[in-house]
This record gives structure tokens, sequence and C-alpha cells, in this order.
């Protein structure tokens, strides 16, 4: 009896591990690509590629790559209700309506930004990376359909 | 007079000292002047990192010159480094022997809408149709650094019906 239990309980045990590594694997493998664009910004030169994608559960995500910029204090990754934004914006004098991501995690390199389930991504079509601290645009990327 | 200051300034030189030293503090608090020589490096994975699909090199979106063209052309490599062209989203007119090429964005004939003399391109083949996604395979050697533009193109009339500058993904 004890045997048997034992034998089930490894058979579980297998089916269980093999049963889960397929579905993890298909989990992180199906992210669409539902937008891009690439930045330009003169007064603090940025560049690079932004890309939105959505992943198997549905969420958003926005994805830097390529991306340089320069450091500075309080910079933020927002999404903004334009179709595009100059290179010396100031969304606070213009009053434009914007989402956001969190502060930026590097000035180079590839990073990962979720975005708010509920975005509207047909409103908010441009990224920028925004220093709080002066109102100032460092670099805006309008995005388009991928 | 002076000695008057003199002996004020002596009385209250560590409150002065103090405040200046907290304006400075202040100032670079505000300011972070440091940053400009530091830079701070990040490296995420993709949300796709462990797949096998076909990943994007190079992208751009197709804007209509001769006729109207819209959409996006990407070019892919598969796993095993084959690479290929993908219009997505994609229309333009229908015309007699239109091909698919890439060219080279900075050539001086592609700026006009009817290309005299050769193009200097790369051939893709034609174009199987005027709307929809479509895949065309890249020949083996092609330098997508010095052909970085995909060109919708009418052999016939030499007309560039539209063109896509293809940039780093």
């Amino acid at each position: 009896m004890v045997r048997k239990i034992r034998t089930v309980l490894a058979l579980a045990a297998l089916a269980f591990t093999f049963g889960l590594r397929p579905s993890a694997h298909a989990q992180d493998s199906k992210a669409k690509t539902l937008e891009t664009g690439t930045f330009h910004g003169k007064v603090h030169s940025t560049s690079g590629r932004a890309t939105i994608y959505q992943k198997e559960d549905g969420s958003l995500l926005l994805r830097l790559t390529n991306f340089k910029t320069s450091n500075g204090p309080d910079v933020h990754v927002i999404l903004i209700a334009v179709k595009d934004a100059d290179d010396d914006a100031n969304f606070l004098k213009s009053g434009v309506e914007r989402v956001e991501l969190g502060p930026l995690k590097g000035n180079q390199g590839d990073q990962n930004y979720q975005i708010p389930s509920g975005t509207d991504l047909s409103k908010f079509q441009t990224v920028s990376i925004y220093c709080e601290r002066f109102n100032a645009n460092f670099g805006a990327a309008p995005l388009e359909k991928f | 007079m002076v000695a008057h200051i003199g002996s004020w300034l002596l009385r209250w030189k560590w409150v002065i000292v103090a405040f200046g030293f907290l304006a400075l503090i202040g100032a670079w608090w505000v300011f972070r002047p440091e940053k400009l020589w530091i830079n701070q490096k990040v490296n995420e994975p993709a949300p796709f990192a462990s797949s096998t699909d076909p990943q994007p090199l190079y992208t751009g979106r197709l804007e209509g010159k001769a006729h109207q063209t819209s959409g996006r052309a990407t070019i892919y490599k598969t796993i095993d480094g084959k690479q290929y062209l993908r219009l997505t989203d994609f229309s333009t007119s229908n015309g007699p022997d239109v091909h698919v090429l890439l060219a080279q964005s900075d050539d001086e004939s592609l700026k006009q809408e009817i290309v005299k003399g050769q193009l200097d391109s790369v051939e893709l083949g034609p174009l199987k149709g005027n709307q929809g996604d479509q895949n065309y395979d890249l020949p083996v050697p092609v330098d997508l650094q010095k052909y970085n533009a995909a060109v919708i193109y009418c052999e016939r009339f030499h007309a560039v019906f539209g063109v896509a500058k293809l940039e780093q993904f």
C-alpha cells in the first residue's frame, strides 16, 4: 500500500515538472510587438528604440533598446498624449496628459518598464525621457504600429 | 565702520560657513552635476529571451513616392541564420512589373519619383501582392549597413512606389 502511494506520488511529481515546463516556456516566448519608434533629442542627445510589447497575460511592457541619453537628476520615463514632442518641450507648461512608467533605470542600455493596465495606446502615442525636476524633455520617441 | 563689519563677520563666521555649506549641498542635490560624467548602464533581458522565433534586426515605415504606399518593412533573422524581409500592414497601388528591392537610403536617385539610370540595389523578387503581409528571402551575402532601405519599385517605368528607411531594431 505504502509502495503504491509512493509510486503515485513520484508519477505525480514527474507529471507536474514536465507539465509545467512547456507552459512556462510558452509564456515567455509569446510577447507580441505592438508599436515601435526611435528616439530623437538634441538638448540632451538621446537615441535608441522604444518598443511596446504585449505579454501573453495581456499586460503591456515598454522596452528601450540601443538606448542612450545623458544622465540627470530625477529623470523619468513617461507616455504622453501627443503625436510627437519637440526636443525642448516643457509638458508642465503645455499641460500635456501623461502616464508615469517610473524613474529611468539607467541612461544607457536595454531596459523594460511595465505600462499600467488600462493605458490607452491610441491616446498616449509618444514615449518621453523627462527630467521632472527641471521639466525638460531629454528625448521623445513617437510610436508607430509595428 | 569697516571695523564694525569686520567684527560682525568674525562673530557670525561659523554661521555663515554653515549656511554656505548647506546652500552648496542644496545646489548639488538639485543639479547633481557629477551625473554629467557618470553613466548608469543597465542590461535587462527582452520579454521573450528564450524564444526561438525570428528576431527583428531592422525596421522602418514605408513612405509613398510615385504612388501612395504605407506599412512597415522589417528584416528578421531566423534561428538558423536566414534573413528575410517582411511587409506588414502593407498597402500600395497595383502596377506592372513591381518588385521589392533593397537599396541605399542616401541614394540620390531614390529621392526622385522616377529613377534615371541604374539603381544600385539588391533584388528580392516580384511583389507578391499590393496588399497584405508578405515575406521575401534575402540573398545570403547582403550588407544591411549599406542597403538600408526597402523599396517598392516598378521596373517597367523606373518608378519608386515607396521607400522605407530601415533602422536598427
